[in-house]
């Protein structure tokens, strides 16, 4: 194995940094310390995570009898931190003492998770045990743990900043073929069970279990600090180029990871039906994709198409509630639910041959409105109006509903699983579509209309059709998800598609990175997954979601995983460029 | 005939509620072209403000006579919704300022879904329809034709306040200096710039005005129809869009007549056409989408201009 690194080789004698910008008076003065100074601030972790962090009972029993006994026995459940706080301080200790590249980056991704951990622990003890008392000295005990642990993170980040953050490396390591795959099927392995052990982490939430929501956001703040660890020192940008390399390999490995969930911790009834859900609206999310993320035109109005789709297979599915009351089967439904949806997508795609920008945005708002109110008002006996399709029939296939349970020689899979394993294939023959498209000429043509649709007709692209067809296929897409939805539900109501419904997808978009095939999928997961996690914040969750739709438009507008090749609408913020191409001629004058 | 004529008159109530919101709407997007989707929750925010203020801080003798509690309920309307616009331009749009087009306008659903929100959540009690009272006399005139057509005061008072406010904004925008320095920045920003004027006060100033006019119809829409809920906003702001557009965005006078516009297509589409009051909103969005179509400049607009 030959080792190459691009990255500027660590000095012998760690050469003075100069910080510029704010503080830096400070940071260049902590600067010869900084080795030190994250030395100090690992072991304070660890510290932190021996000491008393409560004075009240916690649900296994008063600390410290019965909490610390627990830690390595349940390393993910109530007093879970304190392992992962010791777990991130030894790292940091030992990554401030080695000399690899990078470190300074690593030990800062680590220091923020420490920090977030005790942070976040530390409040909910505070919220839960009644004000500071709860961590504060109180009956004889000093429970200040989540004060050194929280010190020890932020010393920790500090000093980390102050020693001078290096570049990421670039690792151009290449080992066997075999051992590479090797290397990539334990990799997802790892995080396919990462995935199903936090998503049952602290068990399901609500008014049951008041502690599983804390409980997640601890675990996924250290997993977070983890994951910034490895991403700076170069290892995750490493298998990414690996994966790329083995691509077609990869992406069978994930698909067989997604079908393998059933069979981890995750595998339960509860969970196969968020994660179907989460199927649907994440094929929903890819045919939003490709109007927004590819042709760039913003359509408020888009889970209509989610809906048509739905009301379509109902009224196909021989439920009672149906007017037509004839019973088609599924594939059949679900081809005539994608092209219905299609349909009504091109039509409401058509005035984008005349209105551009924002007023194509309130076109599509208001397309998606009249749906709502119609299906409300049950146009046609075909939407039942407030009393919704219910009683859908099953999917089955020679007399196996798709609802029931199979049970694979001694394993049982719970009931619902034959769903989430078509959704998984319907949302990669989705994402098939989609990557193929992207690449394809009509994809470069949507691209191109993106970037400039003056420039795009002039280079002899058909803009009119091409903008239409962008709305047909991505409503067509839409239709199929909205076809398995009706089914899997067993219950289609107009209230399933509200304009909320079209800002979450949208979000679900953005969140992820437009125009990315896995960002939409990522984005609807977390959005979805997350309100599942989170109970007992139900209250706050939309505004919650409000609130970080701003926050992400501010800070990280390209998204989770930007696309590589985006440069206009969101990513760009050179404001030269935006005065000269700018918001356009304001019709503005108010009238003499 | 008089069935007619008391849609007529439920329409024109409505359209000058929805012209005085439409007014924010259009002065905003003439500034910096910025569709405000959470203006419509201002105008909510508002009449919450109002509401509050006659609930929790005047005494019940001051907040049930009218002539003490409309005034103030309109000031303290008009002052909640001023402040929280102004503090979502600064903090919400301001940054953004520079960014592509698509970035505000997200932001701007994200605010508008927050607001509504944060209102459901801490004002107390709002997760269901409020009651609000009547700030006017009770009453109302009832013209004899027909089986009579009844208008009550307070529709009448709503009427005549748009009517007001829109014809001192007008004013405003025309004959002072600081309409002037509107007019300006509208135009090229970075030209009034070069003038001495100060686009950022000018913006600021614009949603403060925009502001204050949604709370008073926020104020007034709870005294006439006697009850506020946080959906309210959503639907009389896309409304208030739709009216901005029919007159020709940017326009002040195009959003007064759009909004009546609106308000009759509402209340007379309810009574005459297909479907009866379940689909009256529904004619209202097929109006806006044929004059997007067809007419996107607008009754009052400039002749074909391409929006980008």
């Amino acid at each position: 194995m030959t080792a190459t690194r691009t990255a500027p080789a660590e000095p012998v004698a760690p050469a003075p940094v100069r910080h510029t910008g704010r503080n830096a008076g400070m940071l260049n003065a902590l600067a010869p310390f900084a080795k030190i100074g994250m030395v100090v601030g690992g072991v304070l972790s660890v510290l932190g995570a021996y000491l008393a962090w409560s004075t009240f009972v916690l649900n296994k029993g008063a600390f410290p009898e019965r909490s610390t006994l627990t830690m390595f026995v349940e390393p993910l459940g109530v007093s879970g931190y304190r392992l992962h706080l010791t777990v991130l301080g030894i790292a940091v200790i030992v990554v401030a003492l080695l000399r690899i590249p990078a470190r300074h980056r690593i030990v800062r991704g680590l220091g923020l998770g420490i920090t977030f951990v005790a942070l976040l622990n530390g409040l909910w003890i505070i919220v839960e045990g009644g004000g500071f008392g709860a961590i504060t000295a109180s009956d004889g005990t000093v429970a200040f743990g989540a004060v050194v642990a929280l010190v020890g993170g932020l010393v920790t980040v500090l000093f980390a900043q102050a020693g001078g953050l290096e570049p990421r490396p670039e690792w151009t390591w290449r080992l066997p073929w075999w051992a590479e795959w090797i290397l990539l099927l334990v990799i997802f392995a790892i995080v396919l069970l990462l995935v199903a052990e936090v998503l049952t982490s602290g068990g399901q939430g609500g008014v049951v279990n008041p502690y599983a929501g804390v409980v997640f956001l601890s675990l996924l703040a250290a997993l977070a600090g983890a994951f910034a660890a490895l991403n700076a020192s170069g290892l995750l940008g490493w298998v990414a180029v690996v994966s790329e390399r083995h691509r077609v390999f990869s992406v069978v490995v994930l698909l067989v990871c997604a079908l393998a969930l059933p069979f981890t911790n995750a595998g339960t009834e509860y969970w196969m039906t968020v994660a179907s859900n989460i199927g649907v609206y994440a094929a929903t999310a890819i045919g939003l994709n490709i109007v927004v993320g590819l042709a760039g035109l913003l359509d408020l109005g888009y889970v209509a198409f989610l809906g048509i789709g739905a009301f379509v297979a109902a009224n196909l599915s021989g439920a009672a509630a149906s007017v037509i009351g004839i019973h088609l089967p599924f594939l059949l439904v679900m081809v005539i639910s994608s092209v219905v949806a299609g349909m009504f997508g091109a039509i409401v795609g058509s005035p984008t041959l005349r209105v551009r920008g924002d007023y194509l945005a309130i076109v599509t708002l208001a397309f998606g409105e009249i749906f709502v109110r119609s299906a409300q008002n049950n146009i046609g006996s075909l939407t039942g109006g407030a009393n919704a399709i219910p009683n859908i029939p099953q999917v089955a296939i020679g007399g196996l509903a798709f609802n029931e349970s199979i049970t694979i020689g001694a394993v049982r899979l719970p009931s619902g699983v034959l769903y989430y394993i078509a959704i998984v294939l319907l949302v990669s023959v989705v994402m098939l579509v989609f990557g193929n498209l992207k690449y394809s000429r009509l994809g470069r043509a949507w691209i191109a209309i993106r970037e400039d649709e003056d420039a795009a007709a002039a280079m002899g692209i058909r803009t009119g059709p091409i903008k239409i067809l962008a709305f047909l296929i991505g409503a067509m897409l839409a239709g199929l998800a909205g076809a398995f939805f009706a089914h899997k539900t067993g219950v289609v109501a107009y209230d399933s598609f509200r304009f909320l419904e079209s800002v979450t997808l949208l979000s679900a978009v953005i969140l992820g990175g437009m125009g990315t095939i896995p960002g939409a999928v990522l984005g609807a997961s977390i959005l979805f997954v997350l309100p599942e996690k989170l109970r007992e914040f139900s209250d706050y969750r939309l505004l919650i979601f409000g609130l970080a739709l701003v926050l992400i438009m501010r800070f990280r507008p390209q998204g989770i995983i930007p696309d590589r090749h985006r440069k206009a609408e969101l990513a760009d913020t050179d404001p030269e460029d935006v005065a000269r191409e700018g918001p356009g001629a304001l019709p503005t004058e108010v009238e003499p | 005939m008089s069935t007619f004529l008391s849609q007529i008159a439920n329409g024109l109530v409505l359209g000058s509620l929805i012209a005085l919101i439409a007014l924010g709407y259009t002065m905003v997007y003439g500034i910096i072209t910025l569709i405000n989707f959470a203006h419509g929750e201002i105008f909510m925010v508002g009449a919450y403000g109002g509401l509050a203020t006659l609930t929790y801080i005047l005494p019940t003798a001051v907040a049930t006579t009218w002539y003490f509690a409309l005034p103030i309920a309109l000031v303290a309307g008009a002052l909640v919704a001023m402040l929280v616009a102004v503090a979502m331009e600064r903090f919400a749009y301001r940054p953004l300022r520079n960014a592509p087009r698509l970035a505000p306008l997200i932001t701007a659903l994200g605010v508008s879904v927050a607001l509504q929100e944060a209102m459901r959540v801490f004002y107390p009690g709002a997760t269901a329809a409020l009651p609000f009272p009547n700030l006017f006399i009770e009453g109302a005139v009832v013209i004899p034709i027909g089986d009579g057509v009844v208008i009550r005061y307070t529709g009448i008072l709503l009427i005549v306040v748009s009517l007001v406010l829109a014809f001192g904004l007008e004013r405003f925008v025309e004959r002072t200096r600081l309409g002037r320095a509107m007019r300006a920045t509208s135009q090229d920003r970075d030209v009034a710039r070069l003038m001495g004027i100060d686009p950022d006060r000018v913006i600021v100033l614009t949603f403060a005005i925009g502001g204050a006019l949604a709370g008073v119809a926020g104020v007034l829409y709870g005294s006439y129809l006697r009850n506020v809920n946080i959906d309210m906003g959503f639907q009389n702001g896309i409304f208030a869009f739709t009216a901005a557009v029919l007159g020709g965005i940017g326009n002040i006078r195009g959003a007064v007549v759009g909004g009546l516009v609106i308000g009759l297509v509402k209340a007379l589409g309810g009574q005459y056409l297909p479907g009866g009051t379940a689909y009256d909103y529904v004619w209202i969005f097929v109006v806006l989408i044929v004059v997007l179509v067809f007419r996107p400049q607008g009754f009052f607009g400039e002749s074909e201009r391409v929006r980008a």
